[in-house]
């Protein structure tokens, strides 16, 4: 069988939690009704029967004891005693032998019981007429003759109708009550729904600023759209980085360019050959500097995409150790004093290459920025949590806190730097290193006087 | 030398037989990954500069096949991708060194001419010597003209990398890659302070400068 596309309004999520919600509730609804029932009305019911049998087993015990006679003899006795319970005894011809009624309700049956609900004419205590119903059962005895047993229902029926009917109605309302819920509910979902996709719209539109609303009630419709925001804001970052950075690459690369060209200019017009081959000499290192910034661009996207390294257990003191000693006599010839703070042996799970880079940039910047006189301070230490910080302190002229976080996106070169030289890669590079090592890149005041705060920047890793 | 160059872009291929004529270098080229590997065992190449993406087969492929059938010239391997773990995937295949484009010219050619001689110097050696500047390797120390020279590890290290290489380019990547064992470029003259450390210490009480800067290039240690 071919299940053809269903309408519209039958595939929104509304209606499918609508009916599936008003399905639970109708089926629970209807349990409890059905326990309700069985517990009142059919408990009723239940007793009555009881009674019949007991009665109806004294009866037959009696027939069974002295026949036709002994019967006789015990439903007249019952009958003086008034009980709830009516009789007729009948012989096998049909005659009335004793009893409270003349005739039989329904024909006697050819097997042995049958069961029988009649209506009856009694008389009410101020002896006005009035029609009766009650419930019977009708046994044929061995040797011909016809015994009935009947209950007046009365009071027992009229009970037994008003449960019926509250429980109809009950359940009638409880539909009707069911779908409504369902449906507010449904509703109230699928406007979160709803509006988590005009967000996502409105940002796939080009607005990268829109941000889906949280009420605050913490569910999980405001964690979805909490991280939903988190996600835009980052892509936001990213958007707005790499248009930055479009035209960071070509400041970048235009300045060495045009030099590279006025150089070669210079060279081709110069007669003089050691001139033109100075100016071929410094060509090469214009071009060289641009081509550092294109590796560095390359090794920076692989990095932030995850593509590189290879990770194990390391103890970043030997990483330490290495470029100390790397870095040392660079801060010697730049009088700077260089103070390394070693810590022992502290595993993290690293590749070697990647954070040795990230802190050789860390110590680069330091050493670039920090004028002559000044101190440099690799620090290596325990930090909060267990995690490992690699820090290197200066007493440069730091990075206002407003900033830093723009000081480690993707090209991103403060104004006062721009005339240094560097591809303005090497703190987006350092954090991505700690992006991929699962840590982060922390800037802040290097801890000197206000006019000079120099800045301390940290590698932090998740200890292994 | 006689240098085999495997490259299937034609450009790259002219621009490195171009560099290394220049250099003084016989220089073959083959376009493509199975000729090249047939050519490479048939002729008598004193290196192989391999491309890493081929036609017809890769460059790791192309080694590998060359070192299983008996060739042992030194290879070193041309490549965009420049990752620590392609490096070290070249270097399982067999290479000798590897070297990520884009390249200087001056670093090519100091990279081939390191691998020429590494090539002729397979005997170990236990001592060194480039005109009176003596290191013996097992003793682990330096003379010059019968003086001692007292060098930290990591000079001793760089001092016997130029010194193996005497005469030739060593250029600072190099110099990285080989002595500090670093796979990228600090921004700051490091290397040239280390440099100029360890010219203090073996050249600046004598009369011969041993250790020169190649500008442009990198250094060079000669008699």
């Amino acid at each position: 069988m071919k299940i053809g596309r269903l309408p519209a309004l039958v595939r929104t999520t509304t209606f499918r939690l609508a009916l599936l919600h008003a399905s639970i509730f109708i089926l629970f609804t209807a349990s409890l009704l059905a326990y309700l029932y069985y517990e009142t009305a059919g408990h009723l019911g239940r007793q009555a029967e009881v009674e019949l049998n007991a009665e109806f087993g004294e009866l037959s015990a009696a027939y069974r004891g002295g026949g036709l006679d002994r019967l006789k003899q015990a439903v007249t006795e019952r009958r003086e005693a008034r009980g709830k319970f009516f009789y007729l005894l009948q012989d096998g011809s049909g005659q009335k032998i004793e009893g409270d009624f003349d005739v039989l309700p329904a024909p006697a049956p050819v097997g042995q019981v049958v069961n029988v609900e009649f209506a009856y004419d009694a008389r009410t205590i101020q002896g006005q007429p009035s029609r009766r119903s009650a419930e019977g059962r009708i046994s044929r005895l061995s040797e011909g003759g016809v015994l009935m047993v009947a209950y007046d229902v009365g009071d027992l029926g009229e009970m037994n109708q008003r449960i019926t009917d509250v429980v109809w109605r009950s359940a009638a309302v409880g539909f009707v009550l069911s779908l409504i819920g369902g449906v507010v509910i449904s509703r109230s979902a699928a406007q979160r729904a709803e509006q988590l996709a005009k967000t996502t719209e409105g940002v796939m539109g080009g607005d990268l600023t829109r941000r889906a609303p949280v009420f605050g009630s913490g569910d999980e419709f405001d964690r979805l759209s909490e991280q939903l925001n988190a996600m835009l804001a980052k892509l936001e970052r990213l958007v707005i980085s790499s248009r930055s950075a479009g035209d960071s690459i070509a400041h970048d690369l235009r300045s060495p360019l045009t030099r590279l060209r006025n150089r070669l200019e210079a060279g081709l017009r110069d007669t003089d050959k050691d001139g033109a081959r100075a100016a071929l000499v410094r060509s090469i290192d214009d071009v060289d500097s641009v081509l550092d910034t294109f590796n560095a661009i390359l090794r920076l996207s692989r990095v932030q995409a995850g593509a590189t390294g290879s990770f194990r257990r390391t103890n970043v003191t030997d990483i330490t150790n290495e470029l100390a000693e790397l870095y040392q006599p660079v801060c010697e010839e730049k009088r700077l004093a260089f103070n390394y703070l070693p810590h022992g042996e502290l595993f993290v799970l690293a590749d070697r290459d990647l954070v040795a880079q990230a802190m050789s940039n860390l110590m680069d910047n330091a050493v670039k920025y920090t004028p002559e006189g000044g101190a440099i301070r690799l620090e290596v230490r325990r930090g909060l949590n267990g995690d490992v910080d690699l820090t290197v302190a200066d007493s440069g002229p730091g990075i206002p806190p407003q900033d830093r976080e723009r000081a480690i996106e993707r090209f991103v070169r403060l104004e006062q730097s721009r005339s240094q030289p560097g591809s303005g890669l090497g703190l987006s590079l350092a954090a991505a290193v700690a992006e991929a090592h699962a840590g982060k890149l922390i800037l802040a005041d290097g801890g000197g006087p206000p006019a000079r705060p120099g800045l301390s920047a940290t590698l932090r890793l998740p200890a292994a | 030398m006689r240098v085999i160059v495997i490259e299937d872009d034609a450009d790259a291929a002219a621009f490195v037989k171009g560099v290394l004529n220049e250099a003084g270098h016989a220089v073959d080229v083959c376009g493509d990954g199975k000729s090249g590997l047939n050519k490479a065992r048939t002729g008598d190449y004193d290196a192989l500069v391999v491309d890493r993406m081929l036609p017809g087969m890769d460059g790791l492929k192309l080694l590998k096949s060359y070192r299983d059938g008996g060739g042992r010239a030194p290879a070193l391997f041309l490549s965009a991708l420049g990752e620590v773990d392609h490096r070290v995937e070249g270097l399982q295949a067999g290479g000798d060194d590897y070297l990520v484009k884009p390249y200087a010219p001056s670093e090519l050619v100091a990279r081939v001419e390191a691998l020429g001689r590494r090539a002729t110097g397979d005997i170990p050696t236990t001592k060194l010597a480039v005109g009176g500047l003596e290191m013996d390797l097992l003793a682990r120390t330096v003379n010059r003209d019968g003086q001692k020279i007292d060098l930290q590890p990591r000079e001793f290290r760089l001092l016997e990398f130029l010194m193996r290489h005497a005469g030739q380019v060593v250029t600072r990547t190099m110099l990285l890659e080989k002595v500090w064992d670093y796979h990228f470029d600090p921004q700051t003259n490091v290397i040239d302070v280390h440099v100029s450390r360890l010219r203090g210490k073996i050249d600046k009480d004598f009369a011969r400068p041993l250790l020169h800067t190649v500008r442009g290039a990198g250094y060079r240690l000669e008699a």
